[in-house]
């Protein structure tokens, strides 16, 4: 088929080119006759030259041989016959082959310049509108929609673009493709290679690569290559190379962009929660401060007073919003955790100062127990926060008080152990199966067991472990069973004796 | 007492609060005034001198440590502060701006009328000069400078001494870290609170029963110490 074409081409040349000859004949012929000028020959060299650089080689030497032959039968003796007789008519043979030879040669390199400055040009204003598009683009699918008509007029074949977002659904035109293709979809995609070849089994050559070389998140591109040879294969590449690493940046930036977008967001949600969370509970205490400030009012008042009844009845009310109350300091003692406002006052503390605090609050609540004290005396200080400890010291008291029955022993501990210093609390309760010990203190979990009996919102000993962490101590459970009784340590470890606090001597 | 009820204030701008609290107050034989603003409060205060304040924080106008300051600057009336906050920073503040003492909401009567009733009497003591003061066992009569228990005498040092009669002072109102500090060790010691652990441990073991569980010499974490009011020592003596 090219090779018709060619010879059609170069034909046709041939002929014009001939025609060029005869028309200059007719001219120079005319000239000789009325002008009397004997030497024409050199004006053969002009369509010599227009066929060489209009019409390509061989017009040029089919030119160049009519122009020596024509001007030899007119103008050289023998007149009127092609022999070419003097060694001067050899030379301009010779000398306008040479001519047509360099002019088409000239010319067509010229043309082909001509050819590589026009697609650079082209290809530097698709890659400019390319840029402008990438630095426009507000959404990863923008960018996937240049890349894709980009490249696609990069190769002036088909481009698409595969598993690059969500918002594209790319599984028709993947049906479209060929099994080949789809093949080397999938292998570049499972990462197993950066980029592939595939032949789709019609004549076309696809190249399959990743549109990102660090993030796989981006996608997959196929390009169409079309029938090119294996050589130009590598050329192609390097060019979607340079335009895909440019719009991988800028899916980069964007992804960071977006990061940091879903990051403002839930930080936003967050901040939106905790004053949610904080306005709330303010709502809810005011009004509980009311209730449970009237109701040691009305215990107390004569009418009241006088009546049992009434009196366990103001009780109830009393004891119930002071639940609620720590409840609510729950949720907002949550939120300071998950915000980690924590931040520990630490100072010299006697331990037991601790264990009486969290006691004392609590005397009411524990008044249904049994409650033993065992403290060492002349305990070592502790460097901690003493409102923070005392407050997870509470928690676990609570616990203690909900899970075991009304009537039972619960046994309070201030001990030294090691280089530790173990406050814990020890019931005769409902104790921890295993499955529960290995969750016991993780955010709102509560023992199955309990989860309809006894009231609770699973925060208490995750509170507990927050505070007591951010002292630098830990909380340990032991239980040797369902119904056999829990003990609850916090564990705080003490300076030593050298750091122990010391005073001058007295006065 | 007086032979009138005496008169308090309180500046709440909850007006259930203050509906407990004025049926509280007058049931313990109180006269009650009322202020929702901490300007009313001013304005009340200056025209009916009160003989106790019940101070909210969190009051619409203004910063109740502003109506504090404003109402020391002329008065040394007793100031109960009533917090929503347990934050024991904003307590030591308020207690080294002038007030007497605090409760954390919620709190219940009993407790706001101990402490009341504890700072009512202090001022009654300074203007009368009355020299002993009696904590269940626990006697300590400031101008012979003699502490007994059960009427056996408590041999301390001069320091345990200071320490004791700073706290006798102020019997059932709590006292600062920071105050307590200063009088005893001076102005540089005002962060030295393992000094005050170390002197309380020592005086603890020489009054009370059992040190590890103290009925006298109470701790208030992150703030102080109190010493129990005469009733709540006689109370947890029983």
């Amino acid at each position: 088929m090219v090779g018709m074409d060619r010879v059609r081409r170069e034909l046709r040349g041939s002929l014009i080119a001939l025609a060029m000859v005869a028309v200059t004949t007719v001219v120079v012929y005319a000239l000789t006759q009325s002008l009397e000028v004997r030497r024409g020959s050199a004006v053969y060299l002009l369509p010599v030259l227009l066929a060489g650089w209009h019409l390509g080689l061989i017009p040029a030497l089919v030119a160049a041989v009519a122009g020596v032959l024509w001007s030899g039968y007119f103008f050289f003796s023998p007149y009127y016959s092609f022999y070419l007789a003097r060694p001067n008519e050899m030379v301009n043979l010779l000398l306008f082959m040479v001519v047509a030879v360099v002019t088409s040669h000239l010319a067509n390199s010229m043309k082909k310049q001509k050819e590589i400055a026009q697609r650079r040009e082209k290809e530097m204003g698709d890659l400019y509108a390319f840029s402008r598009r990438l630095a426009a683009a507000s959404s990863a699918a923008d960018i996937y929609l240049a890349i894709e008509e980009h490249l696609a007029s990069l190769v002036q074949r088909k481009a698409v673009l595969f598993g690059a977002g969500s918002d594209r659904d790319a599984k028709a035109e993947q049906g479209a493709l060929s099994q080949r293709v789809r093949d080397a979809i999938v292998e570049v995609q499972a990462g197993r290679t950066f980029w592939t070849i595939a032949d789709d089994g019609a004549g076309d050559i696809w190249l399959v690569r990743r549109v990102s070389q660090k993030n796989a998140d981006f996608g997959v591109i196929a390009i169409d290559l079309g029938s090119v040879p294996s050589d130009a294969i590598e050329q192609v590449r390097k060019r979607v190379d340079d335009v895909l690493s440019d719009a991988a940046a800028t899916l980069e930036q964007l992804d960071v962009a977006r990061a940091l977008n879903d990051a403002k967001m839930r930080s936003e949600t967050e901040l939106l929660r905790e004053a949610l969370i904080g306005s709330v509970s303010h709502e809810l205490r005011t009004p509980l401060a009311s209730i449970f400030g009237a109701a040691t009012v009305l215990s107390k008042s004569p009418a009241v007073a006088q009546d049992e009844r009434l009196t366990s009845l103001a009780g109830v009310v009393r004891d119930e919003s002071e639940r609620l109350n720590s409840e609510i300091q729950n949720l907002l003692d949550a939120t300071r955790i998950s915000r980690e406002q924590i931040r520990p006052r630490q100072e010299w503390i006697e331990p037991q100062d601790i264990v009486n605090a969290a006691l004392e609050r609590r005397r009411r609540r524990l008044s249904g127990h049994h409650v033993s004290l065992d403290m060492d005396s002349n305990l070592p200080f502790i460097y901690v926060d003493p409102v923070l400890v005392a407050q997870a010291f509470g928690q676990i008291v609570d616990n203690a008080a909900k899970y075991s029955p009304p009537g039972s022993p619960i046994t309070v501990a201030a001990k030294r152990n090691g280089r530790d210093i173990v406050l814990s609390v020890r019931d005769e309760g409902a104790g921890l199966t295993a499955q529960e010990s290995t969750q016991l203190g993780e955010r709102f979990f509560r023992g199955p067991r309990h989860a309809t009996t006894t009231p609770g919102s699973g925060l208490g000993l995750w509170i507990a472990k927050a505070f007591v962490s951010a002292n630098g101590g830990k909380i340990e459970a032991a239980s040797a069973g369902a119904d056999r009784g829990t003990t609850v340590s916090i564990l705080l470890p003490f300076a030593t004796p050298a750091s122990q606090p010391e005073v001058g001597p007295d006065d | 007492m007086t032979e009138t009820n005496p008169v308090v204030l309180v500046v709440d701008d909850e007006v259930q609060i203050r509906r407990f609290l004025r049926a509280g107050l007058e049931l313990d034989g109180f006269s009650v005034q009322d202020a929702e603003t901490g300007a009313d409060a001013v304005r009340c205060a200056t025209l009916t001198p009160p003989d106790l304040v019940i101070l909210d924080l969190g009051l619409p106008d203004m910063d109740g440590g502003d109506v504090l300051e404003r109402l020391r600057a002329w008065s040394n009336v007793p100031i109960i502060v009533l917090s929503v906050r347990s934050n024991e920073a904003e307590k030591v503040r308020l207690l080294e701006s002038g007030a007497d003492d605090y409760v954390v909401k919620p709190f219940g009567m009993a407790e706001l009328l101990a402490r009341a009733h504890a700072a009512m009497r202090r001022h009654v003591r300074v203007s009368t000069g009355e020299p002993v003061v009696k904590v269940g066992p626990l006697s300590i009569d400031l101008a012979a400078r003699i502490v007994t228990i059960n009427g056996a005498r408590v041999m301390l040092t001069p320091k345990e001494y200071r320490l004791l009669q700073l706290l006798a002072q102020h019997a059932g109102n709590v006292v600062t870290h920071q105050f307590l500090l200063k009088e005893v060790w001076g102005s540089p010691h005002l962060h030295d609170t393992h000094y005050l652990r170390i002197f309380v441990r020592k005086l603890r073991q020489k009054i009370e029963v059992d040190p590890t569980q103290p009925r006298i010499l109470l701790t208030e974490l992150g703030v102080g110490y109190r010493l129990v009011a005469p009733e709540g020592a006689v109370a947890a003596a029983k």
